[in-house]
């Protein structure tokens, strides 16, 4: 028996997969199979390219965006809560930009710098004056939505120009490219989190900021990034949002927080940090765009939907919270 | 088998486990397996009352699964305890406890926030009337420590205690816990760990006192240690007992020797590896009267190509947060550092790491490794910084090459590149923290006790590596605890206190090694 034998037991019985594993690993693609199923026997339209397509895919790549752009905070242990106010921010900033400046194309980018514009305020508050994620971004959660809301005045504003709109609402070989752009934003998330030195440090953060501060990396800037990538993937939700419906009303965005949150702990990151990734992210996103779709076209009542999904939202994180880690966070 | 070779007889009855009513506590060939892996295998033990027994053995030799089936955390397949004559398999460390037998843990079990008596009292109040007796509380904890000579205010909170005063509290507590035993049994899992010089002596000296209180079985790393407190040491290597040695035949070299089971003596350090003052090259690093605020300096100093620089001093002594100062971690407040011809005034860490300078740290769980992250994520956690070609994506291959690299040449004991660090031992985590710094070809690495928490195989291994290094023209600064590790290791030596050197760096060229009573006396 070598000396080491004790912890390579350790080693091995870590490797063996309890039936949490399983459920945190399959518990999505289970979840989502069933739903599929379920909406596929009680409804006759759920199944329909037309449905599948126009309602379920579009709808989901918002929250798609929004559930990305919150995966990177969470990663690094802290929490972007102002999703859903920089989504209704740049979106009415991009009406204003396009109708009132008739700035066309250029709207796209400024729009979406204003949304990096205030993930990085998020971010330089969060590290250099150290409040809290959680309370700096629930502050600017209301904060951006007011000033949006101040924009539009109270009430919907609308530009034309069928130009632009076919970013979002064309489509190429039959694909809506609203869908392709969240195709292309995934891919680009998931290559951003496991081959950039951004993503490492992410997860590194996560799991213990000392360690990686003495490792020599510039740890403020890469506690900032996450908070700045996150203004910027909301500002692009909010601008493919408007462009869709050639319109902003004061209340767009709202309510994408929490289901936004749940399908980064469905997808497997953990509010601990330092687990998981954005890959993982998208099922917990379909999860929730297929049960809003079922349940809406099972007619159930919008106020029994929100208890629904505050539900699986709490089952969601019970069951996928890392345990072991727990145990070193407490 | 080798344990005859290392076993001498202490007294009689020792190797005769038949005595009923001798022995306050008795273990009788204990086996316990893990699936295939067998923790330990025929294990005997005996222990008067009023003795200190010692426990020495590598990590994985079966120490934590003994003292945890001691405890009734585990229960061993095959074999038996004794108390006091009565035999009884322990089902829980609240039985245990009953029959007087506890532990005090390697990581202080205290909650912080409490007062002392709050916490000797834990899970086990004293009610009336399902209120809280604070006030009975408060005096019996008082007059409980008090009868033991344990000098600690039980009022205070313990977040103001010292370590040390922490950990008489922890001793207390197992007294407080098996006190209805009229022979407690107290097992001390690496009780010093975390202390340093002082801490230990108060240690000793309270174990001393108790010793016709109750019955010590003491864990540690620190042979040296063990020979001071304890009347007998068994080792155990392999899950098996290997010796079973009175204290006065014992000697550091038998106890390695048995517990490594290989030649160690002279060459633990490698000293004829060190190099000579001619074999050194240039000036790497310069410290030009640095200093840190009140605490430290100023110091001045420098280290050439391939040399090591012992820094020692007692706690407080400032050794530490120079460490942390040549890191970059606290702020230079007056002087500078030089780093290969460059002068820095107050850098960052991230400064002097672009700079050449890696710092090793005290605390490797706390701050040296994320331990839910690979094998491979820590390797390159430094390297990666670098990482800022044409196209902003991590060099994966570049990445991989460093970790096997790593893995071979410091023989980490891993799984592969992708196991957790958190599996890996103490010995084998500290490599891969070294690895780090090797995977990012850093010139000057600043370690504090790098040694500290592992066995003596993976010590040895850190030693050769060290001397590879320094051959290869790395440059270390060593500031350590143990003074025969650092004037082993070292080609210079300077001893701190209150801040700043005391004199001249001593010269420790493999001749002219100081003796550790030479250090001692510049420290105090």
């Amino acid at each position: 028996m070598s000396t080491n034998s004790v912890s390579e037991w350790i080693l091995e019985q870590q490797e063996q997969r309890t039936l949490y594993d399983w459920i945190q690993d399959l518990g999505p693609f289970v979840m989502l199979f069933g739903l599929i199923l379920a909406f596929s026997f009680t409804t006759d339209r759920f199944l329909t390219e037309a449905n599948l397509i126009d309602n379920v895919a579009k709808n989901a790549v918002t929250l798609l965006l929004v559930a990305l752009a919150g995966t990177f905070p969470i990663l690094q242990q802290s929490i972007d809560l102002s999703v859903e106010s920089m989504v209704l921010l740049t979106g009415v900033v991009s009406v204003v930009l396009i109708s009132e400046f008739g700035l066309g194309l250029l709207a796209i980018p400024l729009a979406i710098g204003v949304g990096m514009l205030a993930g990085l305020f998020n971010g330089i508050i969060f590290t250099k004056l150290k409040v809290p994620s959680f309370l700096v971004t629930l502050g600017t959660l209301s904060v951006m939505a007011g000033v949006g809301k101040i924009i539009t005045g109270g009430s919907t504003i609308t530009f034309r120009n069928p130009a632009i709109r076919t970013i979002s609402n064309g489509e190429v070989f039959g694909i809506p490219n609203l869908v392709l752009w969240g195709l292309l934003i995934y891919v680009g998330t998931i290559v951003l989190a496991f081959r950039t030195k951004f993503g490492r440090y992410c997860f590194a953060l996560g799991e213990n900021e000392r360690v990686v501060e003495l490792a020599g990396a510039k740890v403020d800037r890469y506690k900032i990034y996450p908070f700045v990538l996150s203004g910027l993937l909301c500002g692009t939700a909010g601008v493919l949002l408007t462009l869709r419906i050639s319109s902003a009303s004061p209340n767009i965005g709202s309510g994408l927080m929490l289901p936004s949150i749940a399908a980064i702990v469905m997808g497997g990151t953990a509010l601990t940090g330092g687990v998981g990734g954005p890959h993982r992210t998208i099922l917990g996103v379909l999860v929730i765009a297929v049960l809003n779709n079922g349940m809406n076209l099972l007619g159930i009542d919008s106020f029994v939907q929100e208890i629904i999904l505050g539900l699986v939202v709490v089952g969601a994180v019970a069951l996928s919270i890392d345990r072991e880690k727990i145990d070193v966070v407490k | 088998m080798a344990s005859q070779e290392y076993t001498n007889t202490a007294g009689a009855g020792q190797s005769e486990l038949t005595d009923e009513t001798d022995h306050s506590f008795r273990v009788d060939g204990i086996s316990k397996s893990f699936r295939h892996v067998q923790a330990l295998s025929d294990v005997s033990l005996a222990v008067d009352h009023g003795e200190v027994i010692g426990l020495v053995g590598e990590n994985g030799a079966g120490k934590s699964t003994l003292l945890n089936i001691l405890t009734g955390v585990l229960q061993a397949d095959e074999g038996q305890l004794f108390v006091d004559g009565e035999a009884i398999n322990f089902t829980s460390p609240r039985e245990a406890a009953d029959y007087g037998v506890s532990l005090v843990h390697q990581e202080q079990d205290i909650i912080k926030t409490m007062r002392g008596y709050e916490n000797l009292y834990l899970g086990r109040e004293i009610e009336q009337f399902g209120v809280l007796a604070k006030e009975q509380m408060r005096e019996e904890a008082q007059a409980f420590v008090d009868e033991l000579g344990i000098n600690i205010n039980m009022d205070e909170r313990v977040r103001n205690y010292t370590f040390n005063e922490r950990q008489m509290l922890e001793i207390a507590k197992a007294f407080h816990i098996s006190q209805k035993s009229e022979n407690p049994v107290i097992l001390l899992d690496e009780p010093t760990a975390a202390l340093e010089e002082s801490g230990r002596k108060i240690l000793f000296d309270l174990v001393d006192d108790l010793r016709d209180k109750a019955t010590f079985v003491f864990v540690s790393h620190e042979l040296d240690e063990v020979l001071q407190i304890s009347d007998r040491i068994y080792v155990l290597k392999d899950g098996e007992r290997v010796a079973d040695i009175a204290t006065v035949n014992a000697t550091t070299d038998a106890l390695q020797k048995a517990m490594v089971g290989r030649k160690t003596a002279d060459e633990y350090y490698r000293v004829p590896d060190q190099k000579r003052d001619t074999e050194l090259g240039e000036t790497t690093l310069t410290v030009d009267s640095a200093a840190h605020g009140e605490a430290v300096g100023p110091i001045s100093f420098s280290v050439r190509e391939g040399e090591i620089f012992g820094i020692v001093g007692v706690e407080g002594s400032g050794k530490q947060q120079l460490g942390r100062l040549l890191a970059g971690d606290i702020g230079i407040t007056k002087g500078s550092v030089s780093v290969g011809g460059t002068t820095l005034h107050s850098p960052t860490v991230s400064e002097m790491v672009d700079s050449g300078v890696g710092y090793i740290p005290k605390d490797r769980k706390s701050e040296g490794l994320l331990l839910y992250q690979s094998v491979f994520v820590n390797t390159s956690l430094a390297m990666v910084r670098d990482m800022n070609g044409s196209i902003p994506l991590l060099d994966r291959d570049a990445e991989r090459k460093a970790t096997a690299n790593a893995i071979e040449e410091l023989s980490i004991k891993t799984p592969g590149p992708e196991a957790l660090v958190h599996g890996l031992s103490g010995g084998n985590q500290q490599k891969v923290v070294i690895a780090r710094w090797l995977a990012h070809e850093t010139p000057i690495l600043v370690m504090d006790n790098v040694t500290r928490g592992i066995d003596v195989g993976a010590k040895e291994e850190v030693y050769r590596l060290c001397r590879e290094l320094t051959g290869q023209g790395v440059s270390i600064v060593f500031i350590g605890d143990e003074l025969p590790e650092v004037i082993g290791m070292s080609n210079r030596i300077a001893v701190m206190a209150n801040g700043e050197f005391v004199g001249e760096p001593i010269d420790a060229s493999p001749e002219k090694k100081p003796t550790e009573e030479d250090l001692i006396q510049e420290m105090i």
